[in-house]
């Protein structure tokens, strides 16, 4: 049994308009999304901005409202508010892309990092304290944060700190939204290792939302390419990357940067011809509205957006 | 040992909080007009409250009818009124009263204003429109008549019971600045990441979204501090604040509403006048510093 | 549109208020020394048994028509009262409002566009003062000053008395009976104005498209002719409702000191002599002046600036 499923996941929101500001329309920011995370492994989610990922996300945690479909956790339907029980809340957190809105900026790292702690465990301040020390170690920061405030940390470290809180209470699934999109370059790779090293030590199993496929492919066992709401293809990380068939995630894949300044010339042919590929086939990849189509199988783990075809 | 070293830590490193009051109060030291402000309005503040306990209220506010408008003497420093009480010790209960009640409006109407803002602007849709449905009908309510109206309703009534008829309709000004920052800062992650860190709607607005509008709420009172001593004894100046035995400085002043006191005994009205005035610009100098303190490191980030 | 539920709910303040005020209908009409049968039968009669929602009705019904009651001190009809009074007051607000943007608009002008000067901050430091000024201090002094010290106007009533109506001395003498009254409320009303006036012009100054209309070589009178003032002056025309609210606070402390027959000075006597028809009366009309003020503006306001919508 998978440790999250999630069943035709609708997030629609009402326009309103006119006179007597009735509903006029709806947008559909996730429209139909279906899969499956396995515990202990990587699953990311990628699209551009807009595309649903992060609406996807933060319904799964109830930061949105659900409009229809089915959410499981262990086999248990958490798609409504009232059926996350504390005992599920505390087991699915999340780590949020901006480390500076993110982390209240009133308060110390230890109030912030024992927020979980005091809601769901009954520690005396002694012990609170204890823990909040484990998990700055955890996160490798030095004992003595506790008592400064997140203005006094660069990105990077707010980012550790931001994880240290969402692992504080030991959750099954945490949902990273594009948990280093903000972060200088330099630091991403440092974040992306540690959280790995976290992942395999404490058994998380990570739902990864970004729009960087270079930091999914690093990251993920398992991805998702979404647009305008809806899946376009999904596969393992080989499926996706060495197997690609659908044309918006060729062109995705073609826009990845290469760092060998010798290929410079050839990268720039192949993403022309992709792009020249992109614009004469969409009308056959995307339907009239420009959504994609409903998911084929191709192989076990692969599946693509495809019309009917004949 | 080492809680107490921690301790120590937690002082030093503090100083760099960003906690906005130390701001605010660094910021406002460097304001000279400011400062200059502050200290009076505590030298007055302790004066009138120190005099006001050796002083008898009650032998003051006595009428003594071989004393009646006499001007300054070395016995009446600011001559008597019209019942032979004494103008100068009137003066002393009066700012003393209007002070109080001016601080408790202040509070009060604070206090609903806040958690009336915060709530409506936290939960905004439906609850914000019906909220802000009652508080736009409180803002259009004549206020001066309806306030008047229930001083005349009510049988008896003391500094308390006064000032929360004052307060009942006073609260909407911040209730309105409030919920306008309270809509923006729920949209900020910082709210969001305790939703799903199992904090419940009240203990993130009273504990994480609260510390983060309090310069705000310092700034909005005092400059409503200023305007509630000036409502006060505008009120008590129609004859419809404190009774006359509790005097307010409008009380002195509605003495001027007599064409002779007005244009003869000016020792009567005139300083009570001057107090008031001075009173309500020292208030809203540490006001408006306070506010520019506050803008500025909005501005700075 | 909120504007009527806001006007009933009012009302039903006002009635509820009115059930605490001692006293009924009955007791300016009837001799004390009728016999207490008699007067249960009187109040039988004129609906004072009714239950609570009856008696509403029959009170909001009577308003809709203009009755109000009768005035038990003036023995008369509240509604012919309040037409005695009600021109005063309104001669009063009108020439306070003219004051008030004759005094504020070019004030705030010359401070935005001359901003940091020495004349703004002469500006500045009038409105700094005009705003911690409460109100009745402030007429106090002009009345003290102007009134007995220099003796320029006079000190009471709303024309001298012994001038027949139509007259052209008349006429003269009223104005000169307002414009005391009028000039320290304006005076003191205006800052709100001014201060707008001048952070909105300081703001426009700044803004792409005036820069861009003096790159494209505007003369400076024609940038502040047209772009300006179409961006900050006509949205003061919008606070013309919401000052209703202030004028009537104000009318009711500026009557007072002047000794200027109006209906702020008719309510503070209707509520020492507790003539309470009057009274709830005034509460109403002056409620509704404000609520329909508030609406004024808001309308006002979604026709000058396109960006706001009635809700």
């Amino acid at each position: 049994m998978a440790l999250l499923e999630v069943r035709d996941l609708k997030v629609h929101y009402p326009i309103r308009g006119g006179i007597l500001n009735r509903v006029i329309g709806h947008v559909k920011a996730v429209d139909g999304v279906s899969f499956e995370i396995e515990e202990g492994k990587t699953y990311g989610l990628v699209g551009e901005s807009g595309s649903g990922k992060s609406t996807t996300g933060k319904a799964i945690i109830g930061l949105e409202p659900v409009t229809a479909g089915k959410i499981f956790f262990n086999g248990k339907d958490i798609t409504s508010m009232k059926s996350k029980t504390k005992d599920i809340r505390r087991n699915i957190q999340m780590i949020f892309q901006d480390p500076y809105s993110s982390l209240n900026p009133r308060k110390r790292v230890l109030d912030i990092i024992a927020e979980p702690l005091r809601n769901f465990e009954n520690l005396t301040k002694k012990e609170e304290k204890m823990r909040v020390y484990e998990l700055l170690e955890l996160v490798g920061m030095s004992p003595e944060s506790i008592w400064k405030y997140p203005h006094q940390f660069s990105g990077g470290q707010r980012q550790r700190i931001g994880v240290a809180r969402a692992v504080a209470l030991k959750p099954k699934l945490i949902i990273a939204d594009e948990p280093v999109s903000a972060l200088d370059v330099s630091v991403q790779a440092q974040v992306l290792n540690f959280m790995r090293d976290i992942q395999k030590e404490l058994g998380l199993t990570y739902l990864f939302i970004s729009h960087d496929l270079g930091v999914v492919k690093h990251m993920c066992d398992e991805i998702a390419i979404m647009y305008r709401g809806r899946y376009v293809e999904q596969g393992t990380r080989d499926d996706i990357f060495e197997n690609p068939q659908h044309i918006y995630t060729k062109r995705l894949l073609a826009a990845i940067p290469d760092i060998n300044p010798r290929n410079r010339d050839e990268q720039f042919a192949f993403r022309q011809e992709v792009q020249k590929e992109y614009e004469e086939a969409y009308d056959e990849y995307f339907d009239e509205e420009g959504l994609a189509y409903s998911l084929k199988n191709i192989s076990d783990t692969h599946r693509v957006a495809l019309p009917e075809k004949g | 040992m080492e809680v107490k070293d921690m301790q120590l830590e937690s002082q030093t490193t503090s100083a760099e909080s960003p906690s906005g009051l130390r701001i605010l109060w660094r910021e406002l030291v460097r304001d000279k007009l400011a400062l200059v402000s502050l200290i009076f309005l505590i030298v007055i503040t302790v004066f009138v409250f120190g005099i006001s306990l050796i002083l008898d209220q009650d032998e003051i506010v006595k009428v003594d009818l071989f004393a009646i408008n006499e001007p300054p003497s070395e016995e009446f420093w600011l001559g008597t009124d019209y019942g032979g009480r004494d103008v100068f010790g009137q003066l002393i209960i009066g700012t003393r009263n209007s002070l109080s009640i001016g601080f408790m409006v202040t509070l009060f109407s604070g206090i609903i204003g806040v958690v009336f803002g915060l709530v409506s602007g936290y939960f905004g849709g439906h609850i914000d429109n019906v909220m802000m449905r009652i508080l736009d009908f409180f803002m259009v309510l004549p206020f001066i008549m309806i306030v008047i109206v229930f001083v005349s309703l009510v049988p008896s009534y003391n500094t308390f019971t006064f000032s929360l008829i004052m307060t009942a309709f006073l609260w909407m000004g911040i209730a309105r600045l409030i919920r306008s920052k309270a809509l923006q800062e729920k949209e900020l992650d910082y709210a969001k990441a305790s939703r799903t860190l199992g904090s419940s709607h009240i203990s993130i607005i009273f504990k994480q979204v609260l510390p983060n509008i309090v310069s705000l709420i310092i700034v909005t009172m005092t400059l409503n501090l200023a305007s509630n001593i000036g409502l006060e004894s505008g009120l008590s100046f129609l004859g419809f604040g404190l009774p006359e035995d509790t005097p307010s400085l409008g009380t002195l002043l509605s003495y001027a509403t007599n064409p002779q006191t007005l244009e003869h005994r000016w020792w009567i009205w005139m300083p009570a006048a001057v107090l008031i005035l001075v009173l309500m610009l020292c208030v809203r100098n540490v006001g408006e510093a306070l506010r520019r303190a506050t803008d500025a490191r909005q501005r700075r980030g | 549109m909120i504007t009527f539920p806001q006007i009933v709910l009012l009302s039903i303040l006002i009635f509820i208020m009115a059930q605490f005020m001692p006293g009924d209908a009955l007791t300016g009409q009837v001799d004390p020394n009728v016999p207490p049968e008699i007067k249960a039968e009187i109040r039988e009669r004129l609906g004072l048994n009714k239950p609570w929602y009856e008696q509403y009705a029959d009170w909001v019904g009577g308003a809709l028509q203009g009755d109000f009651g009768q005035s038990f001190r003036f023995k008369m009809p509240v509604s012919e009262l309040i037409g005695q009074r009600i021109v005063n007051t309104f001669w009063l607000s009108l020439a306070t409002l003219i004051l008030t943007y004759l005094i504020g608009i070019p004030l705030g002008i010359i401070s935005g566009r001359y901003n940091d000067t020495w004349l703004d901050q002469a500006i500045t430091g009038y409105t700094y003062l005009g705003f911690a000024t409460p109100l009745f201090i402030f007429a106090l002094v002009m009345l003290w000053v102007f009134g007995y010290q220099l003796g320029w106007f006079p000190t009471s009533g709303s024309v001298a008395p012994g001038m027949s109506p139509g007259s052209w001395d008349y006429v003269l003498s009223k104005l000169q009976h307002l414009l005391l009254p009028s000039l320290s409320m304006a005076l003191i009303g205006t800052v709100g104005t001014v201060q707008y006036l001048r952070s909105e012009i300081v703001d426009t100054k700044q803004r792409d498209f005036i820069i861009t209309a003096r790159a494209k070589g505007a003369s400076e009178s024609r940038v502040y002719n047209r772009h300006i003032f179409r961006n900050s002056v006509l949205p003061i025309a919008a606070f013309i409702g919401w000052e209703i609210t202030g004028l009537i606070s104000g009318t009711i402390f500026i009557e007072k000191i002047f000794g200027y027959p109006g209906m702020g000075a008719l309510f503070l006597e209707s509520i020492l002599m507790r003539d309470y028809s009057v009274v709830t009366a005034l509460v109403l009309l002056f409620g509704i002046a404000a609520i329909l003020g508030a609406l004024l503006s808001d309308i006002i306001l979604s026709i000058v600036d396109p960006r706001i919508r009635i809700k």
